[in-house]
């Protein structure tokens, strides 16, 4: 255990009951803070499945659009240069939208589709089949791109805030908590000896004070045996003072 | 033109074009190719035919575009040796020929120039066949109708413009359209060139030109479902000739899916058989397949006649069909891909 370190703080009751205070303060943190790892924990290790499926899948997918890529070019000819002189805009769009899992703020993307198709005639008279086949191919490849997009940056997103929190619950478990209940044994200790203190004073008092008394008893008792017993004014018999009764 | 004459201005070209066809690539190298697993393998097999060395000088790592160029180079190089050796009426019938690749090329400067895209990029990628002199010229015009005034009207597609394309149209048409409207006056064109030459170019090439015409009008119908083209638009894509036309145009014209196209190729004996043995599945041959197929057939028979200019036809369109095979092949090895690497069409 390193370092004997605790808050330093003036043993008192007051600061018993604000230590005590603090450390449910921090246990209750302490579990809170384990319950959001964990969370991100199960949704970290359901994103790293999505991942390997996607990319899994991801490669079949570009072997599948390249090979139909080979049969168009079969069929049809050299279309690529036209294809690529008659680009414009992007047909498809990617829109980012941020989605919360348990606090953390998780980038999603989404691809849509903006305006209609401008390679609707490409191939009529030649290869149409495969120009339409080696379209749905691509399409799906970069839908699956994207995914694979947003899974990867919420996969880098989520290992950063995981080690994060897991350090925090690693401090509080190791060195906060520890801490107080260092202090509060510390400011227990103390009290408990004070307490002693206080005891053995009242008891050496109570010993002074018994002493005492029986020295003031033993000289009552040595004066009544010099004067007799002492008239009590209460006595009922007759008074000799008293002249008319 | 007739068997006693032919000779005299055109017999060295057929021998050289006899020639040519019996080093096209035969089965058996067909079969070596398929077992390569390497495109450095590929290239060692072609070594074997005709080909020899032509891919000597490339560096490796070798690459798919690079075998392409390549062999369309060495086609390139055959077809020009022949028409600069050749006479009138030859030299216009080997000229009709690039006007195919013309149109391919013209298209393809088109949409790069109103996309303003500089035409030095573009040239490279224009096909070496279509190739004419008023290619650099197109940089100058901005829109369609400066490019038809200026350029196009000097080239030998002019007529085929003025055919189709009326002046409001030029600008708003969807480009393909134009491409196909081009390539209809085109074909109709060379149908009537072809009946001026008499005898047996006239007898082959009318159905060879026949087929390429019904083909385009039965490929143009299944490819337009689904899209915007209206039946009408259709209808002025097809071309007026072949076996198809008139009847089986304005049926085809009416058609709405696949099942009504096939209904119309029953009436006509070679087409229902191609419908017959193709579908849409994955180990059935594609339509367009069995049209390569049809087409390959037809242009075998070609060379079992002679003293007729068909075999120069054949022969351009079996060199494109064993390139394209060629490349299929080096494709499917390169992306290791090999199920389907017998999809290629068998020629000899």
């Amino acid at each position: 255990m390193s370092g004997k370190d605790m808050i330093s703080v003036f043993p008192s009751r007051m600061a018993l009951t604000l230590m005590r205070g603090r450390l449910r303060g921090a246990q209750k943190g302490h579990s809170l803070l384990k319950k959001k790892s964990d969370a991100l924990t199960i949704k970290f290790r359901g994103i790293l499945k999505k991942i390997i499926e996607t990319k899994t899948m991801m490669g079949d997918v570009m072997r599948e659009a390249a090979f139909t890529m080979a049969e168009a070019k079969f069929a049809m000819g050299d279309f690529n240069n036209l294809v690529l002189q008659n680009t414009d805009k992007a047909q498809l769009k990617v829109k980012t939208k941020r989605d919360n899992v348990a606090g953390v703020n998780l980038p999603v993307f989404e691809a849509f589709h903006d305006g209609s198709d401008a390679y609707e005639y490409t191939g009529l008279a030649r290869g149409g089949q495969q120009i339409d086949r080696i379209k749905k191919n691509f399409a799906k490849a970069v839908t699956l791109l994207i995914d694979l997009a947003s899974l990867q940056s919420s996969f880098v997103i989520l290992d950063e805030v995981i080690k994060v929190t897991n350090r925090r619950v690693n401090a509080i478990e190791h060195v906060i908590i520890p801490r107080i209940e260092r202090t509060l044994s510390y400011i227990i200790s103390e009290l408990d000896e004070r307490e002693r203190e206080e005891f053995f004073r009242m008891k050496k008092l109570q010993g002074k004070k018994a002493l005492a008394r029986a020295a003031a008893e033993r000289n009552r008792n040595t004066s009544e045996e010099q004067y007799g017993p002492a008239a009590s004014l209460l006595d009922r018999e007759r008074d000799e003072d008293l002249l008319f009764d | 033109m007739n068997s006693l004459n032919f000779n005299i201005d055109f017999g060295y070209l057929e021998g050289l074009v006899r020639g040519f066809k019996s080093g096209i690539v035969k089965q058996a190298d067909y079969l070596n190719l398929m077992q390569c697993e390497t495109l450095d393998d590929l290239k060692l097999h072609l070594q074997s035919t005709d080909y020899g060395n032509f891919l000597s000088n490339e560096p490796s790592p070798l690459q798919v575009s690079i075998i392409d160029d390549k062999i369309r180079e060495k086609l390139v190089i055959e077809f020009e040796h022949m028409r600069t050796q050749s006479v009138v009426p030859l030299s216009t019938f080997l000229d009709y020929i690039t006007y195919g690749y013309m149109i391919d090329n013209i298209v393809l400067l088109i949409t790069g120039t109103l996309h303003q895209h500089t035409i030095s990029e573009l040239i490279p990628k224009c096909h070496p066949l279509g190739s004419f002199e008023q290619m650099e010229a197109l940089s100058i015009a901005s829109t369609l109708l400066e490019l038809y005034n200026a350029v196009l009207v000097d080239t030998p597609l002019a007529p085929y413009f003025i055919d189709c394309i009326s002046e409001q149209d030029i600008d708003e048409l969807n480009i393909e359209i134009i491409r196909n409207t081009l390539y209809r006056a085109y074909l109709e064109d060379f149908y009537k060139f072809c009946q001026t030459l008499g005898s047996t170019t006239a007898d082959y090439m009318s159905e060879v030109l026949a087929f390429e015409a019904d083909r385009r009008a039965i490929t143009i119908t299944i490819n337009s479902f689904g899209t915007e083209l209206t039946k009408d638009d259709r209808a002025t894509l097809f071309p007026r000739c072949g076996k198809l036309f008139p009847e089986g145009h304005s049926a085809l014209v009416r058609a709405d899916d696949y099942e009504h196209v096939r209904a119309v190729a029953e009436f006509y004996s070679e087409y229902r058989i191609l419908f017959e043995e193709s579908g849409n599945n994955p180990t059935e041959k594609t339509l367009e397949d069995k049209f390569f197929e049809h087409e390959v057939m037809l242009m075998k028979k070609a060379f079992l006649e002679q003293f007729h200019f068909g075999i120069f036809y054949a022969y351009v369109k079996l060199k494109e069909q064993e390139n394209r095979n060629i490349v299929w092949i080096a494709e499917c090895v390169a992306q290791r891909h090999q199920t389907r690497i017998d999809g290629y069409i068998p020629i000899f």
